[in-house]
């Protein structure tokens, strides 16, 4: 994608006037998305797209610029837009990007199917099997959209400290939103898995299968009754409940939020802040895992990081910069959402580890109690931890059972108070694809977690008490 | 500038050789740098250099689009048929064309005032100086100048050629550049920021001094700001925010909102939606507006329109698909936030048409009420389909006509249609914010509204 000598050569121009670090980003990549809303192809849209980014840093402050010219002239000039915020002089700067070993590209696992295989027909085809096997559940399901997309992703970064390396990310996913109703009542169903890896998606997820498993959830919910209110034992399905973790508490285990003390984890390492039962990680390694990379978009090597061990805090997520500031060593968790973004610390695939026991031994131990099956949307206070989420699929549990859908039920509690209240843990992990809006950057990852069960939670519903 | 026009035309002329049966050609090229300055020195300094095509191929009514980044010729041919590609497969919708060709032309860019070569000449190390003197500006306004929470310059400059196969073939290139302050004033335990921005055309038309004495000058006032006992009372809107209101009105005219049933305006035609006062005009062909530009992001003929004429409710914001679905006629409102995007209806240079008071005349004339200095929240805080506000504010209570003490947790919370039943005043002092597009808006007076505070 660049040539050493020229990579070398812009660095140097980067670092010509000062500056601690440079770094050159470069990225390609092409991408088709594909939207199905009533039936009918209100999106069809395919893109392709060069560009690189040139970062200098020197003290506090950071300069970037980006052009989507690869040509060297143009590639020069950003490398000294981007030094132009440096006022100083350094003279000649050694920078040496032979010594580095390349990696990358050549050890992902190359996908089955990779996009530009899959005819458009097909494609086509996929969303449309979608979306029949949604309609067909039942006249009550009014709305049904699906989108579908995918893309290929090369990046090559090259740094004043000698890195050099690649990587190369194809992605898959598939979005089926249902709406269903009866009457004034209005529910909606969602599914939306999605693969690092191309359209060999489809062997381990149906797209029938997903548009009617949207549709019913819609459909039990037209069914549910007022969900009660008040503080209950919480059973959260696996899967879905990741992103209770990831919003309430992931986010202030990035090492920017701790800096800021805009995290109730600041100063905590070593402490005991969940409980024992709990061990967390952040792991951008798992093979075919939505969130997942072979380098981060710093060139550090992905790595397993341990977040949270028999409830004892033990590290932050952090890039380069943050790293360097806190003497610590970067965990791989440096991304960007393009070459017109600069690295921040983001979250890749975080997860609560599995435990012993199976999902139903959990529902058969509790006596009274919500099962979530399903979460929606929330909001977070990440200074407190403080959240709400909704609970879109929810039921009633009674003497052990699952019992009667529920409908409006919200969850309201403390991210590191739920964290101490988990009191059991099943062996089913598994994983939700979605994307994470941070500082204006949009990211892919995974959020992931076994059925577990949270000893108190309070649950705001519509019921009349009685 | 000649060449971005002869490209776009020419792949307009490939596409059709290639078998589209209508093509349109979209070429960007735009640049620009942001600076933010903190303590005497640069803390950010970000610089962008971007320029691709988009293509729509639109084949029955089947609609297809691709984009590629870079001019390369190869890379734009295997765009196109990508686009030819897409469209195949889409969904046909009569709605779906390209516009007729106008019979009178297009005005001509060069009397727009659009472009200003100076932005482009002046170095970047000019620029970073520039937002530095602003910063010490707004710090020596008065010595209980505390800091400067951010002070701040930026510009953008662009290139846009259209071309399509129905003839249609125009270009033009344009500028902005804007800068901010917000210095942050003191006394004793308290502390209170105020804000400020200019926008212009080029470096040497933002007044620094101006921006840096009105920053500084409205977090002096607010010092000491308290709440107030909830009333009902006449609200100014200082033109400095004003337009902040106008963006949820820009939303409900769009006729892409009203089809979608996303419009608190679905369905008013014809009626009174407001006061007389108000006057709502977009007006792509002003004078060196930040959205003028002689036509839009798909090749319609810009105008001036009354969207709202004396508080009646004239027409909604169309583009070439929507006035189709509707029956109405194209207004020019095709946009796109750069060549990866298909055209959406948007606002150009959206604003409230001015009065003739000037802003002390307003202000006598309230006499009692509240002057808002600054909104906390207007998108969160705004439904754009049921038109419920309810917005944090901060401002000066008024007492005969003038500022007599400073508010703040105060909040202004009504339903927008009654507040602009409301309008009662409007000052001749219109001005443009640079967000969201170009909303502009003079000081306004709202009578009667129910402002909620502490007691």
């Amino acid at each position: 994608m660049l040539d050493l000598s020229l990579a070398e050569r812009i660095l140097r121009r980067a670092l010509r006037d000062g500056g601690d670090f440079a770094e050159v980003f470069v990225e390609s990549r092409e991408g088709y998305s594909l939207r199905l809303e009533e039936e009918k192809v209100e999106e069809n849209v395919t893109g392709r797209e060069t560009g690189a980014g040139v970062r200098v840093v020197y003290g506090e402050s950071a300069a970037y610029a980006f052009t989507n010219d690869l040509g060297e002239a143009s590639l020069l000039e950003t490398a000294a837009a981007a030094a132009a915020a440096v006022r100083g002089s350094s003279g000649d700067v050694v920078v040496d990007l032979t010594a580095d070993a390349p990696r990358g590209a050549g050890e992902s696992l190359p996908p089955e199917r990779p996009p530009e295989e899959v005819p458009r027909q097909e494609k086509l085809e996929l969303a449309r099997r979608a979306d029949r096997a949604a309609r067909e559940q039942g006249q009550e399901v009014v709305q049904v959209i699906v989108a579908l997309g995918d893309s290929r992703q090369r990046v090559l970064i090259a740094a004043s400290d000698g890195r050099f390396r690649e990587d190369e990310r194809v992605r898959v996913r598939l979005l089926v939103q249902v709406v269903a109703a009866r009457g004034g009542e209005i529910q909606t169903g969602y599914e939306a898995p999605g693969i690092l890896g191309g359209y060999e998606l489809f062997e381990r997820f149906d797209p029938a299968e997903l548009g009617a498993a949207a549709a019913r959830q819609a459909l039990i919910m037209l069914d549910a009754r007022p969900a009660p209110s008040g503080p209950f034992p919480v059973i959260i399905a696996n899967g879905t409940g990741g992103v209770l973790f990831h919003e309430a508490c992931g986010h202030g285990l990035e090492a920017d939020a701790v800096f800021k003390d805009a995290s109730v984890f600041a100063g905590r390492l070593g402490e005991k802040v969940a409980s024992e039962l709990v061990f967390a990680y952040d792991d951008p390694t798992l093979p075919g895992i939505w969130g997942s990379y072979l380098l981060d978009d710093e060139g550090t090597p992905a790595a397993r990081t341990p977040l949270i061990e028999a409830g004892v805090l033990r590290s932050f997520i952090n890039d380069l910069k943050r790293a360097r500031r806190d003497g610590t060593m970067p965990t791989g968790n440096g991304r960007r959402q393009s070459y017109r973004h600069l690295p921040i610390p983001r979250m890749s695939n975080t997860f609560i580890a599995p435990g012993d026991l199976s999902p139903e031994e959990i529902i058969a131990d509790t006596r009274r109690g919500i099962y979530a099956k399903k979460l929606g949307g929330g909001e977070v206070n990440p200074v407190t931890g403080d959240f709400i989420f909704a609970v879109t699929e929810g039921y009633l549990v009674e003497g052990g059972r699952i019992g009667d859908p529920i409908r409006g039920a919200t969850l309201i509690g403390n991210g590191p108070r739920v964290l101490e209240g988990i009191d059991a843990i099943a062996n089913d992990l598994d994983f939700d694809a979605g994307m994470c809006g941070k500082d204006g950057q949009s990211v892919p990852v995974s959020t992931g977690q076994p059925t577990l069960r949270v000893g108190e939670l309070v649950v705001g519903g519509t019921a009349e008490v009685g | 500038m000649e060449e971005l026009r002869e490209m776009a035309c020419a792949w307009a002329e490939e596409a059709r050789r290639l078998g589209a049966r209508e093509a349109e050609i979209y070429v960007q090229d735009s640049g620009g740098i942001s600076i933010k300055v903190f303590g005497g020195e640069v803390e950010e300094l970000r610089s962008s250099a971007s320029r691709g095509v988009g293509v729509r191929v639109l084949d029955d009514g089947r609609l297809g689009y691709a984009y590629c980044s870079g001019l390369e010729p190869e890379e734009v041919r295997r765009t196109i048929r990508d686009a030819m590609d897409n469209a195949r497969y889409s969904t046909p919708d009569e709605h779906n064309r390209l516009p007729e060709v106008a019979a009178e032309g297009l005005v001509s860019p060069e009397g727009l005032g659009m472009y200003q070569p100076e932005t482009e000449e002046t170095p970047v190390e000019r620029k970073v100086e520039l937002a530095l003197r602003l910063e010490e500006l707004a710090r020596g306004q008065d010595p209980r100048i505390r800091a400067v929470e951010s002070a701040a310059y930026s510009d953008s400059v662009y290139r846009v050629a259209l071309a399509n196969t129905g003839g249609f073939c125009g270009s033009y290139r344009g500028c902005d550049c804007h800068c901010y302050v917000a210095p942050i004033a003191g006394e004793g335990e308290k502390s209170q920021s105020g804000f400020s921005f200019a926008v212009g055309k080029k470096p040497s038309d933002l007044d620094l001094e101006g921006c840096a004495r009105e920053a500084a000058g409205h977090a002096l006032m607010l010092l000491g700001a308290e709440s107030m006992p909830s009333r009902r009372t006449a609200v100014v809107l200082d033109n400095l925010i004003a337009a902040e209101f106008l963006g949820v009105l820009a939303g409900a005219l769009s006729a892409e909102a009203v089809l979608k049933g996303r419009s608190l305006l679905a369905g008013r035609l014809g009626e009174s939606i407001g006061s007389e006062e108000l006057t709502l005009v977009d007006d792509a062909l002003m004078p060196s507006g930040m959205a003028t530009a002689p036509f839009d992001d798909e090749g319609v003929p810009s105008r001036r329109l009354e969207t709202v004429k004396d508080g009646v409710l004239l027409g909604y914001l169309h583009t070439v698909y929507t006035a189709s679905r509707s029956g109405a006629v194209p207004t020019g409102n095709a946009r796109r936030g750069s060549y990866r995007e298909r055209p959406r209806v948007s606002p150009s240079n959206f604003y409230l048409e001015p009065g003739k008071r000037s802003r002390e005349e307003v202000l006598r004339e309230v006499g009692e009420g509240v002057l808002v200095l600054q909104l906390v929240g207007v998108h969160a805080g705004a439904n754009p389909i049921s038109g419920e506000i309810s917005v944090g504010a901060l401002g000066m209570l008024l007492k005969g006509g003038e500022p007599h003490r400073p508010l703040r947790e105060i909040t202004i919370a009504g339903n927008l249609l009654d507040l602009l039943k409301n309008l009662s005043m409007k000052g001749d002092d219109l001005r443009f914010l640079p967000l969201g597009g170009s909303l502009g808006c003079p000081t306004i007076v709202f009578d009667g509204v129910m402002v909620a505070g502490r007691s």
